[in-house]
């Protein structure tokens, strides 16, 4: 059978646009790999545990509760590692349905297949290399608030939280309040950036209380708020023990650190849609029209994953990409009239969200200070002193520095590295725009050959006609 | 005024640039990407005598040599080379008997390829799967990590004096010669075309035509894994090639077929190709079955009407010259640009070239 | 240079690190590297090692160790482990009973 949509990511993009969907009659089914759709901010916590609600949480139950009543088909617990069909086809055939290629929780394969597809696949944190940052004990902003949130765990005892963007404050005061300690709260960003983003942040007053709450519990509790400073070093013996900031050292046994979001763009990249590189909405994004649609026929992308404006703008843009995509399947008579309203809601809830994205802009002061012989790409064990050796050997863009440093050759795909790296080739070659982007290769994530493989009888493998001799 | 443009900077490119170059040529290399960024810089880096055509046995000989020894003739530039055995494996009747026969016409060609059994086959790879009813065992083979290939020719061809221009797409030639470029006309007494697929594009700027047909090979590689083999392995048909680096990673190619053209590239992976590559891999080496695939990609390689080389003078335009469609080229790749630039300083190569006036002949005839 | 140390507190193993008024399933029993462990029914492996302490999740010489938590959504792969003999992401795994987790 094929779908009229697939949905890519049941973060809140995807959960508000599989709904829409199955709400106006299409055959949907949305694929998602966590055990629950939700997303990060909207993450439900496991099967069996019950976690105080919040603001976060009844605005992810609600997502979800309309996404059941939807009828949408909801498949979790999958991890797509395939895409393709759409434009990805021989020359001079027919754009086909595209598919996506899947393994189930218990690990069978399989594959869907829709005449549109629409991606909301989120982001990953930012994360710019600095000494010590591979010790155990420093995780991630966005890895922090999953942890306290959804698993209800702290991440340490005394926990510094640094980086930038309003998590940090969120971060922070979850901390204190599950009774963490924070000796310190380090933020990339001055205080006159905050100041500058207020205007912004006032047509979401929630928000705005929300904030000046954590940072008067901050003040309360004595929380150390350290602007416009960075972590110069992490160090510990088996694990984390203390950070630098300036001058002093701290001791924690966790640091929370996070230099903000970066869309996912594996999909639209293997795809070969267009993209183009804003800084302020977290960096390559696909290039969209005013309806989310992608320079691909009948592809689409939302939410984050389509440039960072926040989770509270993320439903909206959802709705807008499945109106287009029933419109352009001629399933929509009226959508001038059916996208009004979530335009309009995407409108006002992304001008905050923006605010937000641009204080979480990368900041090449920070690449800067990385010291040579400080590890970039993890997975591969590359260095800020290689990476540049490539660039001085004439890698010009990030494909070659890959080829010639294997940096973001391993599991995470160039996911951590990447932004970190393509600011050093940037740096040797005039801009980000050059420097470009890894071309988009499949697995989307690391498959486990067992699960790929199946049983199978070697008469069943398709081997092609041999070779001449 | 150049002595020597040379179009296309890939393995073929690069190699005959050098040895111009080192001859005495004041040589200018074109390339519309960056160095070695096609099929030199993403192929499986095979350096086997199983999978190369028989005719070209002596060649690959030569050029593994080259390869081993890169650092001595590339001013200390290496594509982490490595040197192992090689076994090309049977699991049916029909393959045994397709292994013996190849087997047969690669060992007149040259290549010291014995055939062994299944348990001695296995000694010599442990890894290797139960399955495995005959091999075909070559003490020469071995492997590169062609990703480097760029880098590894980029320093020493600075060194010879060649002049290398990437990022500078030709989009005619003019008699004379006048290659242009988006960044103006570049003049030159002599020209190689060197463009791997676009061989056939660039015949045509001269008037020519040779029909290139492309191959669209895929490519996979494991996360890095424990040690789980030690030579370079195939199938007798040539339809897998399987390599573990030092780093842990197991390359797995053969040529299977992806979706991509000239004008687009590689553009996706088949599923049904990704699946049943890997099956035979696995079916090979079952401790594979352990791995995680952490990336698939695509490679084009190009394949004249006979499935023979075109490499030698342009017939009917003097000082024009072309080198590519080598099968498992980059296997010969460097011992064959040497072998070009030897024939355009007017001597005579050590083995012969490969004219092209054979294929023009069959074109003209169709 | 200043330092802003408070060891005591970190060595305060009373301390809890799961956060209070969360109801959460009855524990079940699993192992780390032979080491036997409890957490409740369904938790998430990566938050449970940290609950217990464990921060290194694998070592070795190759450049992804020592392996730890760092993303907690999949992306990274840093927590690589094997469960019951097949590779995983812990921070995308649930405890279940008797689950035998080793380093990857």
């Amino acid at each position: 059978m094929i779908y009229d949509i697939a949905v890519l990511g049941g973060g809140p993009a995807g959960m508000a646009a599989a709904a829409e969907a199955a709400q106006r009659g299409a055959r949907v089914v949305l694929l998602e790999e966590s055990a629950a759709p939700g997303g990060q901010v909207y993450r439900a916590p496991p099967a069996g545990f019950t976690v105080p609600p919040d603001a976060d949480s009844r605005a992810g139950d609600a997502l979800r509760a309309t996404l059941r009543q939807s009828g949408a088909e909801v498949r979790t617990g999958c991890r797509v590692w395939g895409v393709g069909g759409g434009p990805l086809v021989p020359m001079d055939t027919q754009a086909a349905p595209f598919r996506l290629d899947a393994l189930a929780p218990d690990g069978q394969s399989f594959a869907v297949q829709a005449r549109a597809l629409v991606l909301c696949a989120g982001t990953h944190e930012r994360i710019i290399a600095f000494p010590g940052w591979t010790l155990p004990g420093v995780l991630g902003l966005a890895a922090a608030t999953i942890l306290l949130k959804a698993h209800g765990m702290l991440p340490g005892r005394r926990v510094v939280v640094a980086g930038a963007g309003p998590l940090l404050y969120a971060v922070a005061a979850k901390l204190l309040k599950a009774g963490a300690e924070v000796p310190a709260v380090v933020d990339l960003a001055h205080s006159r950036e905050w100041a500058r983003a207020l205007p912004a942040l006032a047509v979401r007053p929630d928000l705005l209380a929300r904030g000046l709450l954590w940072r008067a519990q901050m003040l309360a509790r004595g929380v150390r708020v350290v602007s416009g400073a960075r972590i110069a070093a992490a160090a510990g013996g088996e694990a984390l023990e203390r950070v630098l900031v300036g001058d002093t050292w701290i001791d924690c046994d966790a640091l929370c650190i996070g230099h903000g979001l970066v869309p996912a763009t594996e999909a639209t990249r293997a795809f070969r849609a267009a993209h183009r590189y804003a800084a302020e909405a977290g960096g390559w994004v696909p290039v969209l029209d005013g309806d989310q649609r992608c320079s691909v026929p009948f592809l689409y992308a939302a939410g984050d994953g389509a440039g960072v404006r926040g989770a509270a703008a993320a439903p909206a843009s959802g709705r807008l990409a499945v109106l287009a995509a029933l419109h352009d399947l001629g399933m929509l008579p009226d959508h001038a009239g059916a996208r009004a309203a979530p335009a309009r809601d995407f409108a006002r809830a992304a001008k905050a969200g923006g605010a937000m994205a641009r204080m979480m802009a990368l900041r090449p002061a920070l690449v800067q200070a990385i010291p040579p012989e400080t590890i970039v790409c993890r997975c591969e064990g590359v260095t800020r002193a290689e990476i540049e050796a490539a660039c001085a050997d004439g890698a010009a863009d990030m494909n070659q520095m890959k080829q010639f440093t294997r940096c973001g050759m391993g599991p995470c795909q160039g996911r951590l590295c990447g932004e970190t790296a393509a600011e050093l080739v940037a740096m040797h070659c005039g801009g980000r725009e050059r420097a470009g982007f890894a071309t988009g290769r499949l697995p989307l994530r690391p498959v486990a050959m067992d699960a790929l493989l199946g049983d199978f009888d070697y008469a069943d493998i398709p081997v092609p006609n041999a070779a001449p001799i | 005024m150049f002595d020597v443009a040379v179009i296309g900077a890939g393995v073929m490119g690069c190699s005959t640039a050098l040895f111009l170059a080192r001859a005495g040529m004041k040589v200018v290399l074109l390339d519309r990407g960056a160095i070695c960024r096609e099929a030199s810089g993403v192929n499986a880096g095979t350096l086997t005598m199983q999978m190369t055509r028989a005719a070209l046995i002596p060649y690959a000989l030569r050029a593994h040599e080259m390869w081993l020894r890169m650092p001595e003739w590339c001013d200390g530039g290496h594509v982490l080379a490595t040197g192992c055995p090689g076994l090309s494996v049977a699991f049916t009747e029909h393959e045994a008997a397709m292994l013996e026969e190849r087997a047969h016409f690669r060992r007149q060609a040259g290549a010291p390829i014995e055939l062994v059994t299944p348990a001695r086959a296995r000694e010599i790879e442990p890894g290797l799967s139960d399955r495995v009813i005959a091999a075909g065992h070559c003490p020469i083979d071995g492997f590169t990590s062609a990703y480097l290939t760029g880098r590894a020719f980029r320093p020493a061809l600075l060194n010879a004096g060649v002049e290398l221009r990437e990022n500078c797409g030709v989009h005619g030639i003019k008699p004379g010669f006048a290659v242009e470029t988006a960044a103006g006309v570049v003049q030159a007494k002599r020209i190689v075309l060197a463009g791997g697929v676009w061989l056939q594009d660039m015949a045509a700027w001269l008037g020519v035509t040779l029909p290139i047909k492309v191959l669209v090979n895929q490519l996979v590689v494991t996360e890095r894994m424990p040690q789980v083999m030690r030579t370079v392995l195939g199938v007798a048909s040539g339809l897998l090639s399987l390599k573990q680096y030092a780093n842990g990673s197991v390359l797995i190619g053969g040529g299977w077929q992806g979706i991509g053209d000239r004008a687009r590239g590689g553009l996706a992976v088949k599923p049904e190709s990704f699946l049943g590559n890997v099956r035979l891999a696995a079916h090979t080496v079952p401790a594979l079955r352990d791995a995680r695939v952490v990336r698939a990609w695509l490679g084009l390689e190009a394949e004249t009407a006979d499935a023979l080389p075109a490499i030698g003078p342009i017939p009917g335009i003097d000082d024009a010259w072309i080198i590519g469609s080598v099968h498992s080229g980059y296997t010969s790749g460097p011992y064959l640009g040497k072998l070009l630039a030897q024939a355009i300083c007017g001597e005579a190569p050590e083995l012969p070239l490969f004219p092209i006036d054979r294929l023009l002949a069959q074109e003209k005839a169709a | 240079m200043d330092v802003i140390a408070k060891p005591d507190r970190m060595k305060d193993v009373a301390h809890p690190i799961r956060i209070a008024g969360i109801s959460r399933p009855a524990d079940v029993a699993f192992s780390f590297e032979g080491r036997s462990l409890l957490a409740p029914e369904g938790e998430n492996l990566a938050a449970a090692l940290i609950a217990a302490g464990i921060r290194r999740l694998g070592e070795g010489q190759d450049a992804a160790r020592p392996r730890a938590a760092l993303c907690m959504m999949g992306v990274c792969q840093q927590c690589l482990l094997r469960v019951d003999g097949r590779l995983a992401q812990a921070c995308l795994t649930p405890i279940y009973a008797g689950m035998v987790v080793t380093a990857a």
